[in-house]
Formats: structure tokens, C-alpha cells, sequence
């Protein structure tokens, strides 16, 4: 039963990263209807970097957020501005960001090449170390990426729903032209939302490198799990993403415990399913963006 | 609109001349590789045909184009590689599997009403990944270890081994391209094209819907198993990770957004162009490079040229020949490359970069030309079906 608690108790931590993996993409399909695949190299891309710097100069590899979030900041905005000049819309979205996902992922792995690369644990205090609570171990990769994700999800709730910004956004995603004749300028939300989508991709990719071995073939098997969350949470809707998270870490973390490792994406795309045939608007949709 | 005898003959002399090249080859010592280049040609047109049934028509976007194709590919590796089936009863059975798949995607992705197109797409592109996790875990398919295939024995009547390979190649792929264009010019492809141009308004005019985009998947997915299975008979050993990655749909859409989704003819045309670039990329020793090309040209072309270049080639169809022939010619008399598949690159290139001049300055030079005025090209929309 204690496996059993434990697997449970990993699973909603882990929520809390696919949670955050989600956010990017969620936010910028549902408030800004492009649909991303580049933020699964994003998060890759942000993971490899900090991998990177950290062994270049050494430092506490958590310090090394002040450096990608910002990086990834200005990365999701160039990324806007290219689709608002392009005129790209959401079925070309796909087309276009599975281009830029290609073109990261091979050049990641010509820079890292397929090899496995984990930051060692003289560099890494953080992996490996856990939190005792009774006989229940919190792992702190996890555990500080689901305080991230909470504190993320929770805020910008708070400011979709509460702050000037986030009413021109939910404006913007309902009608964009109306909203521009109520003095909103969509490409301005639209390049600002696209910046926190880049930054939040990043933050997660922090975790993943604290957290695990990273190689290139890692952001194809995010696919299932992010969409499963995506579409479950409710496009645009940040709280959501984090219900959907931790369902869908719970449920991948039970499968884990019972049936082995590998079952874990078969659970994640039967939840998938599942949410399409009865809950494909989500499940918390009243407070969406869109 | 080209009538449907001139289409056949068109098609039948295609596959005579394509179905005796491997004793031409043989009796003029050419070469073996122009056999295998003309084989795996086969492969991406025959690949490329069967994903713009679905996603060109209908405009449901499908990244499952590798699931379909690595069902096929398993099905025939287990049954002959596990089971001892013959390879021809295991073939069609592969295409069935295939099928039976896609329209397991459909039921599920077709029924969602709101986003159904974009949710399809994301449950196509989870699909490869799933099934690569559960042949994985499941010993029965693979367990991890892969299947070997070498010496899978296939009918004497066909030939030595590597003609009926060819053979069977070359039959999958025109009975592919050849229903795409049944389909093209079918009531079902009318149906098709409405519900890409406007899904709601073409169901509530009797369009039925569901039907049509389930007949479509069941399409695309039963000859991408197929052929997958026909693929599989050069692959020697079959692992997981080189059945189930990203490389099949990424090409596919490429070549098919190379040359153009709405008409039969684009995919095959992108697939010869694409396959060829990316084989000689290959053998000058640019692996690497390779893919990232792939990528940015598949943005610059979703970007650029909207309606494909073969209507682009049809509109300029004398100076697509001209430019084709003169540029083969030259290649070949001068020798300037070693091979004739690189000739026949560089003459590819050529004509592509006269199909890149934009329609402005295109009708801007044959005006100062002294040739008629161009006409407001009504062909385009034509055949482009029901527009776009």
C-alpha cells in the first residue's frame, strides 16, 4: 500500500511539471490560436542550456533560470512577430512550428548529439535528494516544479481574470477586431502572451534538466502527455492545466506502480481519449481564456 | 479537365515502361542503385498519395501517416518473422491492420464537434508514440528486441529477389496514386473538397460527413499499410525506433505541401522532387544538414507557395518541359555529374526555380515578350477543385 501512496504522491508532483510543460502551449493555442510545436523544443532547448551552462561555469543549476527565462522571454516573442508578419493562422500553425520543431530538434542533436546527458551530482544538489513526510519521499525536482507550476498556474488565473492585461487578452481571444476598436492592440497582447508562453516552456525545461537525463528523442515523447493536459485542463486555462496535471500524473504514476514504467503513456493516451469522447472542452471550462 | 481515357493510357503506359526498367538496367549494365532510387521513389510517392487523400481533400490535418506505415511494417515482420505466414497472404492482411487502426483515430477525433481538426491532428501525432510504447511493452509485437527479416521468401513467378521487390513497389504505388485520382474526380472527392472549404455548411447540404472523412482515413491508412509492408521487405531487421519516428509524416507533408494538396498529381510530384534532393543531400555526405533543410524548407514552402508547384507547372507547362529537357541535356551531354540521378537533380532544380518566379513578374516577362496577355487564370480554380 506504501507503493502504492508513494507512486500517488510522485504522480502529483509530476503533475505539476507536465502542468508547466502544458502552460506554454495551452496559453498560446487558446488565447492566441497557434497551435506551438515549438515549445516542445523550447523545453528541450531550455533543459540542454542549462545543462550546459552548468557544467561550463559550474554553478547551482537553479540559478540558471535568470538566464533562460528571460532567453526563452524574447524567443516566444521573436516567434510571435514572425507569425503576425507571416499572417499565420491556426491550421498553418501546425505546418509552420512542426518546421521549427524539426529544425530545433536536429540541431540539438547536432550540438549534444543522442547521447544521454544528465548533470552530474556534484553539480546538481537537487536530484537524487528527497523530502521525508513519514515514510513518503517528495523528490525536490518535482517537488520545486510543482510549487512553480501552482505559483504560475495560480497568478496568471489572477491575472486573466482580475488585471487590465488579462481582460485585452480574454478580448483578444474572443474577437481580436473588436477588441482593436476598443483600443486594444492585439499584436502587443499577442507578442506579451507569447513571451510568458517561451518563459514558462523554459522554467519547465529547468526542472527537466535538474530532474532527469536529457537526450533529443525526449521531446517527441512529450506529445501525449502535454496534449492530454491541454485538452483536459481546457485550451488557455492555466488552473486547469494543473487539475489535468495531476490527474493525468496520478493516473500515469498508478500505472507505473502496477503495471511497470512503459505503461505510463498508454494510460496518458487512454486519458486523452477518454477526454475527448466526454469532456472535449475541458474540464474547467468556465474559467478559460477562450 | 484531361478525360479519364487519356488518364488511363497515361497510367498504363507509365507502369509498362516503369515495370521492365529493371531488365533494361541489367541489359544496358547500368547500375543497380537506379533500380533501389527508383524503388524507394515509389515508397514516398505511394506514401505521399495516400496522406492527400485525407489531409489534401478533406483538409484534416494527419500526423499519423507513420503510425499507419509502422502498422503495416509490423504486421507483415510478426506474421512472416514470428509466425512463419507467407509474405503475400501477410501483405494484405497489414493493410487491414492499418485500416482498422486509422479508423479506430476517426471514431474517436471525427465525432469531437468544436477544434475536430485540430484535436484530430494532435491525436494523430500522439498515435505513433503510443503505439511505439506498446510494442515496447508487449512481447507478442516486439518487447523491445526487434524482428529480424532477412530471407522473407516472396513468390518465384515475380522474379529475383530484387525485380519483385521493385515489382511489388511499383504495383502499390500506382494502385495508390490511381485511387487518389478515382477519388479526386469521384462524388466522394466532391464531398471531400466541401468539407475542407466549409465542414458545416457541406453537412447541413447532405454531405455526409462522418462518412466521408472515415472512407478517407480508411483510404489513407489502408495503402500506407500496405505499402509499409512492401517497405518492409528491405529492411532486414525491425526495431521500434526506426519504424515509429517522426521521419515518415514529416516527409509526406513536405512533399505533398511541395506540390500542392489539392490535386492528385502534387504529391507525386513533390515526392520525386523531395526524395531526390534529399538523396543526393545523402550521398555527397550532408546527413546531418539533411533534416534541417527538410524543416526550414517545409516552413518557407507553407509560407510561399500556397497552391503547389505542380499547378504551377501546369500553368507553365512549356517552360517546365523547355527548362526540364534543356537542363537534363546539358547535365548529361557535358557530364557534368557522375550519375544520372544527380543529372536528373540539377534538371529538377532548374525547373523549380523557374516555377519560384512569382505570378506578378512571371506575367510582367511574357507580356514584354510579345506573347498573348495571360488569362486571369480561371484553370487554377479548376483544378484546384472546389477551390481553396
Amino acid at each position: 500500500m506504501d507503493l502504492l501512496a508513494q507512486g500517488i504522491v510522485t504522480g502529483v508532483l509530476i503533475g505539476g511539471l507536465y502542468a508547466l510543460m502544458s502552460l506554454g502551449v495551452s496559453l498560446s493555442w487558446g488565447a492566441l490560436k497557434i497551435i506551438n510545436l515549438a515549445h516542445f523544443s523550447f523545453i528541450l532547448l531550455s533543459a540542454y542550456l542549462v545543462y550546459q551552462l552548468t557544467i561550463t561555469f559550474g554553478l547551482d543549476p537553479l540559478l540558471m533560470m535568470l538566464v533562460v527565462v528571460p532567453v526563452f522571454f524574447v524567443l516566444g516573442v521573436l516567434i510571435q512577430m514572425f507569425f503576425h508578419w507571416a499572417k499565420v493562422d491556426e491550421f498553418k500553425s501546425l505546418i509552420v512550428t512542426f518546421g521549427i520543431f524539426i529544425i530545433l530538434q536536429s540541431l540539438m542533436q547536432t550540438f549534444w548529439s543522442a547521447d544521454f546527458r544528465r548533470i552530474g551530482s556534484e553539480l546538481n544538489p537537487y536530484e537524487g535528494n528527497s523530502l521525508f513526510i513519514g515514510d513518503i519521499a517528495l523528490q525536490i525536482p518535482s517537488l520545486l516544479a510543482f510549487i512553480a507550476a501552482l505559483g504560475i498556474a495560480v497568478a496568471m488565473s489572477f491575472v486573466l481574470s482580475r488585471t487590465y492585461f488579462g481582460r485585452a487578452v480574454r478580448a483578444v481571444a474572443q474577437d481580436a477586431e473588436m477588441a482593436r476598436a476598443y483600443g486594444v492592440d492585439p499584436n502587443r497582447v499577442a507578442v506579451l502572451l507569447s513571451g510568458l508562453s517561451g518563459a514558462f516552456s523554459a522554467m519547465a525545461g529547468v526542472f527537466i534538466a535538474l530532474g532527469q537525463a536529457i537526450y533529443p528523442g525526449l521531446a517527441v515523447s512529450w506529445f501525449g502527455v502535454v496534449f492530454s493536459v491541454v485538452i483536459l485542463g481546457g485550451l488557455g486555462n492555466t488552473v486547469g492545466a494543473l487539475t489535468a496535471g495531476v490527474i493525468v500524473g496520478v493516473a500515469a504514476g498508478a500505472a507505473a506502480v502496477i503495471w511497470g514504467p512503459l505503461a505510463a503513456p498508454l494510460v496518458t493516451f487512454i486519458i486523452l481519449i477518454a477526454a475527448l469522447l466526454f469532456r472535449p472542452q475541458g474540464l474547467l471550462t468556465s474559467r478559460s481564456v477562450a | 479537365m484531361i478525360s479519364r481515357a487519356r488518364v488511363l493510357i497515361g497510367f498504363l503506359a507509365v507502369a509498362v515502361v516503369l515495370f521492365f526498367v529493371p531488365g533494361i538496367q541489367e541489359a544496358l549494365e547500368l547500375p543497380r542503385f537506379y533500380v533501389i532510387f527508383l524503388f524507394t521513389t515509389f515508397f514516398w510517392i505511394a506514401q505521399a498519395s495516400s496522406w492527400n487523400v485525407l489531409t489534401g481533400f478533406s483538409g484534416y490535418f494527419s500526423f499519423g501517416q507513420g503510425a499507419w506505415y509502422g502498422i503495416g511494417v509490423y504486421t507483415v515482420a510478426i506474421l512472416t518473422g514470428k509466425h512463419g505466414w507467407s509474405f503475400m497472404t501477410a501483405l494484405p492482411v497489414a493493410g487491414l491492420a492499418a485500416l482498422l487502426g486509422g479508423l479506430a483515430v476517426g471514431f474517436v477525433a471525427f465525432r469531437v464537434r468544436r477544434l475536430s481538426g485540430e484535436i484530430f491532428a494532435l491525436t494523430t501525432l500522439a498515435i505513433a508514440f503510443v503505439l511505439a510504447s506498446l510494442a515496447r511493452i508487449t512481447t507478442a509485437i516486439d518487447g523491445g528486441t526487434g524482428i529480424f527479416m532477412t530471407g522473407t521468401p516472396i513468390p518465384e513467378w515475380l522474379g529475383e529477389y530484387n525485380t519483385a521487390m521493385y515489382r511489388m513497389m511499383l504495383v502499390a504505388m500506382l494502385l495508390t496514386v490511381f485511387t487518389a485520382y478515382l477519388v479526386h474526380d469521384s462524388r466522394l472527392g466532391w464531398g471531400l473538397f466541401s468539407i475542407r472549404d466549409d465542414e458545416p455548411v457541406a453537412g447541413g447540404l447532405g454531405v455526409p460527413v462522418f462518412r466521408y472523412k472515415m472512407t478517407a482515413l480508411g483510404i489513407n491508412a489502408f495503402f500506407a499499410g500496405l505499402v509499409g509492408g512492401v517497405w518492409s521487405l528491405q529492411l532486414g531487421f525491425v526495431t521500434i525506433d526506426d519504424v515509429f519516428n517522426i521521419r515518415v509524416p514529416l516527409f509526406v507533408i513536405l512533399m505533398s505541401v511541395l506540390g500542392g494538396l489539392t490535386h492528385w498529381m502534387g504529391p507525386v510530384v513533390g515526392a520525386v522532387i523531395i526524395y531526390t534532393f534529399s538523396d543526393r543531400l545523402n550521398s555527397a555526405g550532408l546527413t546531418d544538414v539533411n533534416q534541417m533543410i527538410v524543416g526550414a524548407l517545409l516552413v518557407v514552402l507553407a509560407l510561399a507557395v500556397r497552391e503547389g508547384i505542380y499547378i504551377r507547372m501546369r500553368e507553365r507547362w512549356v517552360t517546365t518541359l523547355v527548362t526540364f529537357g534543356l537542363a537534363m541535356a546539358v547535365s548529361s551531354i557535358f557530364d557534368l555529374a557522375q550519375s544520372l540521378v544527380t543529372d536528373f537533380a540539377f534538371a529538377l532544380l532548374a525547373t523549380i526555380l523557374m516555377m519560384m518566379v512569382p505570378d506578378s513578374v512571371w506575367h510582367r516577362i511574357r507580356r514584354r515578350g510579345g506573347s498573348e496577355p495571360p488569362e486571369a487564370s480561371p484553370k487554377v480554380d479548376q483544378l484546384a477543385g472546389a477551390g481553396s
